[in-house]
């Protein structure tokens, strides 16, 4: 402890004072006769103990006070060692790289479920506080944030305290992963413009590996200091590294295999780790496990959604939403179907110190049974000749009977009096089908109808199809009209024969590949590598239906799939609440050889999936907290609803022409659900677009980076000519006066209570 | 006169015989319309004549007014022997002002002589403080005061306390039926060593002193107990720290104790209080009378006052 003003602490002595005053009061006291002397023992004896207590306790309270009141004029202070680096008592334009990744949110000495103290990002906004405190008061501080994603709060040099401890006290830490060269770089920027030596960098971290392993020396003239905010404490953290599902037939076709890997980054093994499978929000199964210290160990839960798990909820509206119609076919599926869909699924351990790593989520699909129909409008004898053997193959490639693992339940049709009720099925496709069969049968209305109540229609063409009919007869449920027959390369009957005629020329030409897909389109997501999309573009084409030219702004159809010439394939509209694909070529061997390529199986039954709505299977790679996730529009879609996590909405007005949402903003970790509406129109959910965000798997470990590593990386501020020490660190002072006035104000409150005692 | 009433002045008085007088003049005075009966031989009331009735006590003036024969009742005339016990133990030399209990009880006791005397009861006086300082036996006439006021004269406040020996001499002096005035502190005496406590000390004496009283009280003797205390000793008004010390000093030495006396006024008040009550319901309980006399008040107020209560009961028996 020092003392501003020394001499006044000599004055402490008068604490002897009031004992001497009260030595000689009772020298000095007076004699008195009294006749009632034994009254006055025995009343004296009932209060001596109180009395005595509180005479004790007045003359310590006034002993105090004398000592207290010179301590308060001679200004005692305490100085401790400060954490913070060498030199920064000297003026310096200085960027403080603040880390508020998910590593930040650890809170050190963390027990049981109760978060106790403060996490290391509060550490280190105090640190921040007080180097901006310790820099003198003419230096300029900008402030970076050291997440990914380019956060930077303060963008320029400012010597205006009060704005940046505005700034500090708002931000909060993210969950995303750290980019601290990326941070570093944009701190680089901001001091361009500054005199060399009078650069520095502060970067406030908890001093991870992975955090500090990227950050690379600055160069020469310009100071780095790293200011670990860990202290030392050794993070005790175990996490669910990763999830992920895989089918599991032994058990049933919705029986899955959910696999946890738990991760202990810390320095003691935990046994009989609890670990708990969520399905939908709900528990349904716990298990334990060891994890060894700084080891992995995997948890594995078996699944079968058809037993327990109601369908998802994803087919619930948004609660500020009017809930969607639901078709009749698409009740009657659920309700045959319960479990069928899409899951939200979830494995958990018990809170630690990071309790954002303790939970990862995932995104189920389970197959549900689509019913699918086939109206063939020319069956034939053999087997291999017709439409629908092509398609029933792809759609059921299994030699079994109806499995109970087959997603795809078909039946086929041809055009007669007994064509089945169109609502009993998900998706109709209509091959190669004589216009006046249609117009006889009444089935371009009832296509019609069943279109615009959900259902899903995927058209053919074949040596049926005559063009200026079906324009006419098909014109509302066209997603253009046709124009003319175009001819390729040689067909069916006549490739074969070619084969046969090994090294001899086609007459009629080799046919046509396909030249572009749509790879944002959700059909094509099986095709997206290069390899998945070879065999298709193997596919060879002699005859196609050409579309007439429509004008983009009255078109609600799409192009799916294009030949090299530039001609639709296959492309979609969106009627009302249904689907409609085009398919300008044949689904047998007469016009093309796709359906004998293996691209055909996936084709077709994407296509199915699509048409019927149905879950496809996601593709793409798991969303870390941050990365942007594209939603697909559709056609009739005005406005998206995203309902986040944490509940909250963000509505999105479809921008004209747009085919694609970018949302970015994915700092909420779990599962988000997509909702669509046509303007006007009611809130649909739409489930092939739900996805679940993660946190990112590098920031769970907080292994304490190596000392070599960040003094290799740290470098001295150039030194300054100035007054201030460089020589040593900067010292803290505590100045200790108001707690001891604080002290003496209760010393005088309690003396005077004391002395009314009486 | 009354400037003489002025009580400081009144005790500057060198005279006892003649503070005594001025004291009874003034309280007698004081008492107004109040009846004075100075007679031993009072008339009482009238009554219709009955056959058999004293001739000589028929009322002739009333016949002669209204007719009818009646006849006066009278007292029975008798001659009221009286002592007063006087407490001489040195507790009763207390007194921060210039009187003391024991100058304010002789002027007290002085004042009751005289109006004894002026009405011919044979008066007499016990003097008792360690042991029986002096004892005047009762006698009647005015002559007789003087030698009481020179008794109480000569006698100062010295020695322990010993009241419930003075009370039994008392009880063997006074063979017939008397009125007793005992005027005392009725404090006991200085603290004792040992193993009982202040406490149980002050209990054991009071019972004692009450046992006594009452005892004379059996003896079909009135008994009236004027205890006279300071104001010091009621509210203990001191300030500071102060050695308290018997008046009443013990082979050992004066007892002493210090204190605060803030610090225990409250719980003296208590303490005394207390004391106080209990050996007042004690003596009423017995059937003797019991008057608290505070010396701040002037002696002819005090006089006054026990002149309207119990002594104007024993005085006109």
């Amino acid at each position: 402890m020092h003392t501003l003003a020394p001499f006044y602490l000599a004055l402490t002595a008068l604490g002897v004072l009031p004992i001497l005053i009260h030595l000689m009061g009772r020298r000095r006291a007076r004699v008195r006769p009294l006749p009632t002397l034994l009254l006055l023992y025995a009343s004296h004896k009932r209060v001596a103990q109180r009395t005595q207590v509180r005479h004790v306790l007045l003359l310590l309270l006034r002993v105090l006070l004398f000592i207290v009141a010179p301590l308060i004029l001679a200004k005692p202070y305490l100085e401790t060692e400060s954490p913070l680096p060498q030199g920064i008592g000297q003026t310096r334009s200085a960027v403080i790289v603040l880390d508020d990744s998910l590593s930040m949110r650890y809170v050190p000495g963390h027990k049981g479920a109760t978060r106790r103290g403060g996490s290391l990002f509060a550490r280190a906004k105090l640190r921040a506080q007080q180097v901006m405190e310790a820099l003198p008061s003419s230096s300029e501080v900008a402030l970076v944030l050291g997440s990914r994603g380019n956060h930077t709060p303060v963008r320029e040099l400012t010597s205006d305290r009060v704005r940046l401890f505005g700034v500090l006290n708002q931000l909060q830490p993210t969950l995303g992963a750290d980019d601290l060269p990326g941070a570093l770089a944009r701190a680089m920027q901001l001091l361009h413009t500054v005199q060399k030596e009078r650069r520095h960098v502060y970067v406030i971290t908890d001093g991870t590996t992975h955090a500090l392993s990227s950050l690379v020396r600055p160069a020469e003239d310009v100071g780095l200091s790293i200011i670990d905010v860990s202290e030392g404490d050794r993070a005790q953290n175990s996490s669910i590294l990763e999830i992920y599902s895989e089918p599991a037939p032994s058990l049933g076709a919705r029986a899955f295999r959910i696999s946890a890997e738990v991760a202990n980054f810390g320095e003691t093994p935990l046994r009989e780790l609890a670990v708990t499978l969520n399905i939908d929000g709900q528990p349904v199964s716990s298990g334990f496990v060891d994890v060894p210290a700084h080891g992995r160990s995997t948890k594995r839960f078996l699944h079968s959604f058809r037993s327990t798990a109601p369908p998802i909820a994803g087919t619930a509206a948004p609660p500020s939403s009017p809930a969607p119609p639901v078709s009749d076919e698409r009740r009657s599926t659920a309700e045959t179907d319960p479990g069928g869909g899409l899951h939200h699924v979830s494995v958990s351990i018990p809170h630690d110190g990071l309790l954002e790593d303790d939970e990862r989520h995932l995104r189920v699909e389970v197959q549900r049974h689509l019913r699918v129909l086939i109206l063939d409008g020319d069956p034939r004898g053999l087997r291999r000749d017709d439409e629908a053997y092509y398609i029933e193959t792809a759609l059921h490639p299994s030699e079994r009977p109806l499995a109970e693992n087959t997603p795809f339940l078909v039946q086929t049709a041809p055009l007669d009096e007994h064509i089945p009720e169109l609502r009993e099925f998900e998706a109709v496709i209509l091959c190669n089908a004589k216009a006046e069969d249609i117009r006889r049968l009444k089935l371009d209305r009832a296509l019609r109808s069943y279109v615009a109540g959900g259902g899903g229609l995927l058209l053919s063409m074949g040596g049926n199809v005559e063009v200026e009919q079906y324009n006419t007869t098909l014109l509302d449920l066209l997603p253009q009209p046709l124009s003319m027959v175009k001819t390729m390369g040689a067909l069916g009957a006549e490739r074969v024969a070619e084969d046969n005629k090994e090294g001899e020329a086609a007459p009629l030409g080799s046919g046509e590949r396909l030249g572009r897909l749509d790879r944002r389109h959700v059909l094509l997501q099986p095709f997206l590598s290069s390899q998945a999309s070879e065999s298709l573009m193997e596919a060879r084409f002699g005859r196609y239906v050409l579309l007439q030219p429509t004008p983009k702004n009255e078109s609600e159809s799409g192009v799916i799939l294009s030949f090299e010439s530039g001609a639709p394939a296959l492309i979609e509209r969106q009627i009302e609440r249904g689907r409609v694909l085009l398919f300008t070529s044949s689904l047998d061997r007469d016009w093309n050889d796709l359906p004998i390529q293996p691209s055909f199986l996936p084709l077709l039954q994407q296509a199915i999936r699509y048409l019927s709505r149905a879950p496809i299977r996601d593709a793409e790679a798991p969303i870390l907290i941050g990365q942007p996730r594209e939603i697909h529009l559709q056609t009739a879609d005005a406005r998206v609803e995203l309902a986040l996590p944490s509940g909250q909405k963000r509505l999105y007005e479809r921008l004209q022409g747009r085919r694609l949402l970018t949302y970015p903003d994915t700092f909420e970790a779990g599962y988000y659900r997509v909702f669509s509406a046509p303007d006007p129109g009611a809130w649909r959910p739409r489930l092939s677009e739900f996805f679940v965000v993660n946190v990112d798997p590098k920031e769970m470990d907080l292994t304490p980076a190596d000392a070599r590593l960040i003094k290799g990386i740290e470098r001295s501020a150039p030194v300054l000519t100035g007054p201030a020490d460089l020589g040593t660190s900067p010292r803290r002072r505590i100045d200790l006066w108001h707690w001891l006035g604080l002290f003496t104000l209760l010393f005088l409150v309690s003396e005077a209570l004391l002395f009314r005692q009486r | 006169m009354s400037a003489l009433l002025d009580w400081p002045v009144l005790a500057r008085l060198q005279s006892l015989q003649l503070l005594a007088r001025v004291v009874a003049e003034g309280a007698l005075s004081g008492m107004h319309r109040a009846a004075h009966h100075g007679s031993s031989v009072e008339f009482a009331e009238h009554k219709e004549y009955a056959p058999g009735d004293d001739l000589k006590h028929i009322d002739w003036r009333a016949y002669g007014r209204i007719d009818k024969y009646y006849v006066k009742r009278f007292e029975e005339e008798t001659e009221l022997r009286g002592y007063l016990l006087v407490d001489v133990s040195g507790s009763m030399g207390y007194g921060r002002t210039e009187i003391t209990k024991l100058q304010y009880t002789k002027i007290l006791t002085a004042a009751l002589c005289y109006l004894r005397l002026r009405q011919n009861d044979p008066t007499g006086l016990v003097l008792f403080g360690q042991e029986l300082t002096r004892y005047v036996p009762p006698h009647a006439g005015g002559a007789h005061l003087a030698e009481l006021c020179a008794t109480l004269e000569g006698v100062s406040a010295t020695g322990a306390t010993a009241l419930p020996d003075g009370l039994a001499y008392l009880s063997e002096v006074a063979r017939r039926r008397s009125l007793i005035v005992v005027l005392s502190d009725l404090l006991p005496p200085s603290m004792r060593d040992g193993e009982v406590s202040a406490n149980e000390q002050l209990v054991q004496y009071a019972e004692q002193v009450r046992a006594r009283l009452c005892g004379l009280r059996a003896q079909k003797h009135d008994v009236i107990v004027l205890q006279v205390l300071d104001p010091d000793e009621l509210e203990l008004p001191f300030q500071g720290l102060t050695w308290f010390e018997d008046i009443e000093p013990t082979p050992q030495g004066p007892a002493r104790l210090f204190v605060d006396p803030a610090d225990v006024r409250a719980a003296y008040q208590a303490e005394l209080g207390r004391y106080l009550t209990d050996m007042q319901q004690g003596l009423r309980q017995g059937d003797v009378e019991y008057h608290l006399v505070n010396t701040a008040h002037p002696p002819q107020e005090t006089l006054l006052a026990l002149l309207n209560g119990p002594l104007r009961r024993r005085t006109r028996r």
